[in-house]
């Protein structure tokens, strides 16, 4: 995307200046989103976004810049405002004489969409969206459908004064069902939205009859729900995006931007138990064709599959340059960001709790009263005290072992490490989703996943 | 090539292909500075910007934008805009008749002191909160501020262009006392640097932060709930204007819709939206589509006046525009408030209930559609008119439109929140709520 040249006078200069360690990022993706309510196409939209993040390091000392104009003058002259800002223009330094040797790595195109963004035109697209909303009309009660396709086309290029020069191109797709049901009692919805890194064969993995089918059954489940109860009482996770919770309890407190400066509860705590014997949680940038997956991270690093928790002992954190700097632990792989807008940070990928050995069923006997978190929603976390929370999208009541009557409306709120230590069964029933996850560098693509699992007990917010 | 020069280039060619079209040009610079540790670890300087075009033809509206500015680049926005036009089977679309709005500075020279002062800024925020015992983790303390140039021309005379801007202090650390910790964040505002005052955000944390130290479980059952603006605003800004944006009334997902009129909020409820509020952290002298701007009152003494709307849902609608069209260069065509405030009360005399100070996980808890949430709290259990002691680990649930109804007194005085929009809340005491915790 830049002449090879180009890249390193900015390096070369940025050494120059007195920084050790210089990182220039640059990207241009393509992007197309479709909006379609109940028939109509409501917004079409296709963009381009390019610019470059140039990163100095002094020691741990960082200081970033990012622009939109690429042109020789505007990033020779962005270099030189980074180097003044730190206040040492016209010292030289000699370890930036002498030309920079790149180790050139290419991705090898392992999550390479088969439909590419470029083919089938746009009126295809919009037949599919079709299909997904015919599959949503699953009852009179659905009154509207909404369905977004968003399709992204990133090329990235990371090169480094280490030599360091990785060329990524992620392809990503998506597709979002919003079902609204409505009757005198008030209006629900149900909210289905499969992605991965992949082109239009998503349809193929995922056909939207079938995206659509679940949005309206899920709407309708939620339209004859009661409202939740409240208090606390075990509850059973659903497989898939129920893995949501350990992302918001568990993820989050295991990136290197909180645990270096001691602002996780679970810094300084490798090697010890710090989840029930039953958690396995894993952390793997190589999932093939994983809505997280990537070849390269943001620093220009190869991904890998980090094991995070190996029966509810901590082996490693998520570790991005920075992270790996400040705490001596080893680069994981894990440096993201949103955009060129943003200096990277340690973030997940795709992050799963291991499948266990207790069949499903197994979960819900001698449950008296709980709840059945059948799928999720979002959620939040505050590392530095543990507080999470996160919404049940579809829940049920569980009596006496048994799956009764639905409820809407529940959101369960805890403290991490708490609710990792109260996991007390795994099921065998592995299963992932998509999301978007908002943290210091921006939002980004993750997986989530789990088996379906049980919690002793957590607080259940509903209608007292 | 200038995003000027683009917006520019971009409109002549539109008229050449005889399509209407509309180009928003926005250019931004930004300035963070963060402290850690009593020193800098991280300073970012930033330009960015984009041209972002919305075409009709033929009734039927195309969007597509770019931050690429080569000649290659333009010609591609306008070509995907038109097929995306082409996709739309529905006609009605149409680009509002407008004139030249002028050039306006609504920033000054707000931001014009030296980067030592802002540094310094930074690491004094952090300073003032380590000097708290009870401080545990300071994460980063940051300076930031943002300028925007923002500029539109339509083919169908829209000129106008103006430039905005921010500065802003943040805390964001972790407090304990024994076993007991909470983390937050404390964030202020500003279009002057020299009204920051960092000493001031470090004990506003402070005493935010350590008063919820000690919290006790809450014992699940319903309460009277008293929110502070921090928990409110936000609330308010999800759901209130989802269901208040013409948009969503349209797309039959609002449950205001055919309550124009009617009776949806308690006597002393009144809201209001002004961008011409003058120092008005989201005022701005027109909206997305050039619609001078000018005061709405949404609500008044809780009947439902109007919604906010845009050139196209007003025209649906068969009512007067209210001006609130949004749209980004990477956006489409939306609804957006500016300075959306709830006109304060006769104050709130405190009972026994809960404060709530903070509200977390809107974006899983609160559902706009149907109006329901339910939400992580933090806050101080009232009684017989003292704040006794505070409480954690519990949710507050219930349906937007029944709280509007059930409010019973406001505070004095009002209190501006940038965490969701540009929000201003006086206290709002609601007689009661679900409460779920131990």
């Amino acid at each position: 995307m830049l002449a090879e040249a180009l890249v390193e006078e900015v390096l070369q200069r940025a050494r120059m200046g007195g920084a050790d360690y210089a990182e220039l990022y640059v990207e241009r993706w393509r992007r197309r989103a479709l909006r379609v309510l109940s028939g109509e196409v409501k917004e079409a939209t296709s963009g381009i976004e390019y610019g470059a993040g140039l990163r100095l390091f002094y020691g741990t000392e960082v200081v970033y810049a990012y622009t939109n104009d690429l042109s020789p003058e505007s990033l020779l002259e962005v270099t030189e405002t980074l180097v003044k800002l730190k206040g040492s223009a016209g010292q030289v330094d000699a370890g930036g004489q002498g030309g920079l040797d790149f180790r050139k790595a290419v991705a090898q195109g392992l999550h390479a969409p088969q439909i590419p963004f470029t083919a089938k035109d746009k009126r295809y697209r919009l037949e599919r969206i079709r299909e997904a909303e015919a599959g949503a009309q699953v009852g009179p009660q659905i009154k509207q459908v909404q369905t977004n396709l968003m399709e992204w086309d990133q090329e990235v290029l990371v090169a480094t004064s280490a030599g360091t020069w990785a060329e990524d191109r992620r392809v990503r797709t998506r597709l979002y069902v919003t079902a609204i049901a409505q009757d005198e009692s008030g209006m629900q919805t149900g909210v289905v939205g499969p992605g991965l890194s992949m082109g239009l064969e998503l349809f193929d993995r995922y056909p939207p009859a079938e995206v659509g089918r679940k949005a309206g059954l899920q709407a309708l489940t939620n339209l004859r729900a009661k409202p939740a109860p409240a208090g606390t009482m075990p509850v059973v996770i659903g497989n898939g995006f129920g893995g949501v919770i350990f992302h918001e309890a568990l993820g989050h407190l295991l990136e290197t931007t909180s645990v270096a400066k001691k602002a996780s509860v679970l810094s300084d705590k490798l090697g010890q138990k710090v989840a029930s014997e039953c958690v396995t949680y894993i952390d793997d940038g190589t999932t093939s064709h994983g809505w997280g997956s990537q070849e390269f991270d943001d620093e220009g690093q190869p991904t890998e599959r980090t094991v995070l928790i190996e029966n509810g002992v901590l082996k490693s954190y998520m570790v991005d340059r920075l992270g790996s700097l400040l705490t001596g632990y080893r680069p994981t792989g894990s440096g993201r960001r949103q955009d060129y807008t943003f200096a990277p940070t340690s973030r997940m990928r795709n992050t799963f709790i291991a499948p266990g050995t207790t069949p499903k069923e197994k979960l819900f006997e001698g449950i008296e009263y709980g709840l059945y978190a059948a799928d999720m929603g979002g959620g939040q976390v505050r590392p530095g005290s543990g507080e999470y929370n996160f919404g049940v999208k579809e829940g049920y009541i569980i009596r006496h072992g048994r799956i009764e009557e639905p409820v809407r409306g529940a959101m369960l709120v805890g403290k991490g490490p708490e609710s990792i230590m109260r996991i007390v069964a795994v099921s065998d029933d592995l299963e992932t989703g998509a999301g978007m996850c908002g943290s210091l560098s921006g939002s980004l693509p993750v997986e989530v996943g789990q088996p379906h699992l049980l919690i002793s007990e957590i607080v259940v917010g509903g209608q007292a | 090539m200038t995003f000027e020069q683009a917006r520019d280039y971009l409109l002549q060619k539109a008229r050449a292909m005889g399509v209407d079209a509309e180009v928003l040009a926005t250019h931004t610079r930004e300035l963070t500075v963060q402290a850690h540790g009593g020193r800098v670890e991280e300073i970012t300087q930033a330009t960015q910007g984009g041209v972002g075009v919305r075409v009709v033809v033929g009734g039927k509206t195309g969007y597509a934008y770019t931050e690429e500015r080569t000649l290659e680049a333009l010609d591609w926005v306008l070509a995907e805009a038109h097929e995306n036009a082409l996709l739309q089977s529905e006609g009605g679309g149409f680009l509002p008749e407008g004139g030249e709005l002028g050039q306006h500075d609504l920033l000054g020279e707000g931001l014009s002191a030296p980067l030592e002062q802002k540094r310094q800024a930074a690491l004094d925020v952090e300073a003032g909160l380590r000097a708290d015992p009870r401080m545990r983790q300071v994460q980063m303390t940051r300076y930031s501020e943002n300028e925007t140039q923002a500029a539109l021309g339509s083919t169908r005379g829209v000129w106008g262009a103006y430039r905005n801007g921010y500065s802003a202090l943040m805390a964001y650390a972790v407090m304990g006392q024994g076993q007991s910790l909470k983390q937050s964040f404390e964030l202020d505002v500003s279009k002057e640097f020299h009204a920051l005052d960092p000493g001031r955000t470090a004990q506003e944390f402070i005493r935010k932060t350590g008063r919820l130290l000690g919290a006790r479980p809450l014992k699940t059952g319903r309460y009277r709930a008293y929110f502070e603006p921090k928990a409110f605003g936000p609330l308010l800004a999800m759901m209130g204007m989802y269901m208040l944006s013409a948009k969503n009334v349209l797309e039959g997902k609002s449950l205001l819709a055919n309550k124009i009129g009617q009776k949806i909020a308690s006597d002393i409820f009144t809201l209001v939206d002004d961008p011409t509020l003058p120092g008005g952290l989201a005022s701005r002298p027109f909206d997305a589509e050039g619609t001078p701007a000018r005061r709405t009152v949404l609500i008044e003494k809780g009947v439902l006046r109007t919604f906010a709307h845009n050139s196209e849902t007003a025209r649906k609608m068969g009512v007067e525009n209210s001006g609130h069209a949004s749209r980004s260069y990477k956006g489409v065509l939306g609804i957006a408030p500016t300075n959306l405030f709830v006109e304060p009360g006769r104050g709130v005399e405190l009972d026994d209930g809960i404060v709530i100070t903070d509200l977390m996980g809107l974006h899983a808890g609160a559902n706009p559609i149907s109006g329901e949430f339910s939400l992580q709290a933090l806050g101080l259990r009232v009684e017989g008119g003292e704040m006794a002691y505070p409480v954690e680990n519990f949710t507050v649930a219930g349906n937007f439109l029944e709280l509007l109804t059930h409010i019973t007194a406001l505070g004095t005085e009002l209190e501006w929140n940038p965490m969701m929009g540009i929000v201003g809340t006086p206290m709002v005491e609601v007689d009661e709520l679900s409460f779920a915790g131990a």
